[in-house]
């Protein structure tokens, strides 16, 4: 039983070659996140996978149906999407953004049920933005607006939940909670996660399993330690530095760019 | 927390109606000629006329509708448009419908005919035909161009309007005195054709109106997704292609439906949406039927004064709309924060 299933997925966009015979499968109740360096495709990726895009080449199997035999609706119903930061044309407030989440199970008219109400609540507890319930979304810091559209995911109750960036503009105690609540969510709820991300040591500390895309639409899918390879960081970010483990966790400090011709710095290797 | 319940929006829609109501009442008493109520109740007399009948209930009241409906259809489609191009300073008039019946009408006016009558003139079948064509067209431009993006829309709407527009700038500095007045008479935006045309083309408009405020309240939930943008709209269960095409063509419509009758009436577009949005918020559900009922009031209110100050004669009531809706808007805008949202009802 897969969550997600990808096979020889390829997508270019005019001139610019990003995924190509990319495969992968994602078991349910985990988190994959995805690193990469800036354009090599990580977001295509979500795209793709949120139906958003359609590959070229290649298959996505959601949950053992093709994506592509997916209803808009259905989709709805199996995955959420929480994409970068972005504002509305006019003056929401968080509450009706976080109902939104609820579009294909309310009424004709689009009024919620107690059941919608219930979710929608419940997802801005989780997310601690339940004082800002009233608050326009203009008049929120971008973490708290961050944390608004991670709850209108939640809202949406699907098995599958997708995340560009999550935790970009937050800080580090924000940054934390979030990934807290995520990996509860996987653990209460067995939802299944993929994140895109560019902190290689929280990705290390909460995911299951790493997938890093580079340049020249080169890949790579394993588990963290395998994942934290410093020889492998190098090859996939161009960045040297230094891998370790505190207790069974691993890390990895990146040494300056003007070190880069240098020997690594004095730490005592693992 | 106070989120819209369907209950809460029923009352603030009847209670809406109720002043529109009310309005429209007290519009249809007043005007150059003064009417008695209790002569009029007495209906059409069998030996005389009924002066104050005839006026009440074959000029007034017609009038009036005309002015209800063309506002609603005006300030509902203000709201479409700003909400499928995601920019606050779209009007109905902004991909091209204002231009493209504005030219059908100054062709079927320089070839000599009349535009005394409303719908049954070739005046406003030509303005119609002039407004559909170019909407149509600035879409197809748009969807050529590459992806349906707003800013695309917009830009092919714009060049669109401002060619047309030189168009009827030529048209009119060829044409000469009466011709030329006309033309400029109904590019201001009048009622009388309206009022006078009277019966069926109001169950037109009338019959478009209640159809398409149908479909758009229940699209107005993917109307709120989209405000964000069309890849948001999908992944919460929403077709945005599908969404935009339905919106498009019920707003384009009625919008030009609204213009083939009464000429270009300006503002009632932008300020009327802006208005509900500013005291209550920008949630289609409530903002759509609410739009159509203070769009409604407001041109009955803006004709009843285009009809009175000047009396006998009168203004075109696109004048009025600007010089009322104008100064109001710009009060609105510079209101202390947050006040008004508040509101409870």
């Amino acid at each position: 039983m897969t969550a997600i299933q990808v096979e020889n997925l390829t997508y270019s966009y005019p001139r610019n070659p990003v995924l190509r015979d990319l495969s992968f499968t994602v078991a349910p109740g985990t988190l994959l996140a995805i690193l990469g360096p800036n354009g090599s495709g990580k977001t295509t990726l979500l795209h793709l996978l949120a139906g958003l895009l359609t590959p070229q080449f290649g298959s996505i199997r959601i949950a053992d149906h093709a994506l592509a035999s997916l209803s808009v609706s259905r989709r709805a119903q199996t995955f959420s999407f929480v994409r970068q930061e972005y504002l509305p044309a006019f003056d929401f407030t968080v509450y009706e953004t976080v109902m939104m989440g609820r579009t294909v199970r309310l009424g004709p008219f689009g009024f919620e049920s107690p059941a919608d109400r219930l979710a929608a609540n419940k997802a801005l507890r989780d997310t601690d933005t339940l004082d800002l319930a009233d608050r326009r979304l203009d008049q929120l810091s971008s973490g708290q607006r961050q944390r608004v559209f991670i709850a209108r995911a939640l809202t949406q109750d699907t098995p599958i939940l997708l995340l560009d960036e999550p935790t970009a503009f937050l800080d580090l105690r924000h940054q934390l909670a979030i990934f807290d609540l995520l990996s509860e969510l996987k653990a209460k709820s067995a939802k299944t996660l993929l994140l895109v991300t560019h902190d290689l040591n929280l990705a290390a500390q909460y995911a299951d399993t790493i997938l890093y895309l580079g340049h020249n639409q080169s890949s790579f899918i394993g588990p963290v330690s395998e994942a934290m390879d410093e020889h492998r960081i190098e090859f996939f970010f161009g960045v040297r530095g230094f891998s370790g483990r505190f207790g069974s966790r691993p890390f990895f400090i990146p040494s300056s760019h003007r070190e880069n011709n240098s020997p690594p710095p004095e730490f005592i290797s693992h | 927390m106070t989120p819209l319940t369907a209950h809460k929006l029923l009352w603030r829609v009847v209670l809406s109606l109720i002043v529109l109501i009310g309005v429209a009442g007290s519009c249809s008493l007043v005007g150059s000629e003064r009417v008695n109520l209790l002569q009029v109740l007495k209906g059409p007399l069998a030996d005389s006329v009924n002066t104050d009948y005839e006026i009440l209930v074959h000029i007034r009241l017609p009038r009036i509708a005309a002015a209800g409906m063309i506002g609603a259809a005006l300030a509902v489609s203000g709201v479409v448009f700003q909400a499928l191009l995601r920019n606050p300073l779209a009007d109905p008039y902004i991909l091209g419908i204002s231009s493209g019946a504005a030219l059908g009408a100054v062709i079927a006016l320089s070839f000599g005919l009349s535009a005394t009558a409303a719908w049954g003139s070739p005046i406003g079948l030509a303005a119609f035909v002039g407004a559909v064509i170019t909407v149509w067209a600035v879409f197809g431009i748009a969807s050529a161009a590459g992806r349906r993006h707003p800013a695309t829309l917009l830009l092919a709407g714009v060049v669109v309007n401002a060619f047309l527009s030189a168009v009827i700038l030529f048209l009119t500095s060829v044409a000469q005195g009466a011709k030329l007045q006309a033309t400029v008479f109904w590019l201001m935006g009048n009622l009388n054709n309206a009022a006078v045309g009277g019966g069926p083309i109001l169950a037109v408009i009338a019959v478009a109106l209640v159809v398409v405020l149908t479909i758009l309240m229940r699209l107005s939930g993917a109307l709120n997704i989209l405000s964000f943008s069309p890849e948001e709209a999908q992944t919460v269960g929403v077709n945005p292609r599908r969404t935009h095409c339905i919106a498009f063509a019920c707003a384009a419509l009625i919008t030009a439906l609204a213009v083939s009758v009464s000429g270009l009436i300006g503002f009632v577009g932008l300020i009327v949406p802006h208005t509900v949005r500013l005291l209550l918020g920008p949630d289609h559900r409530q903002l759509i039927p609410l739009s159509a009922v203070v769009g409604a009031a407001f041109l009955i209110l803006a004709d009843t004064v285009a009809r009175v100050v000047v009396a006998p004669a009168q203004l075109p009531v696109g004048i009025v709309t600007a010089l009322i809706g104008g100064p109001f808007f710009l009060l609105l805008l510079l209101r202390p924060s947050n006040l008004t949202r508040g509101i409870s009802l």
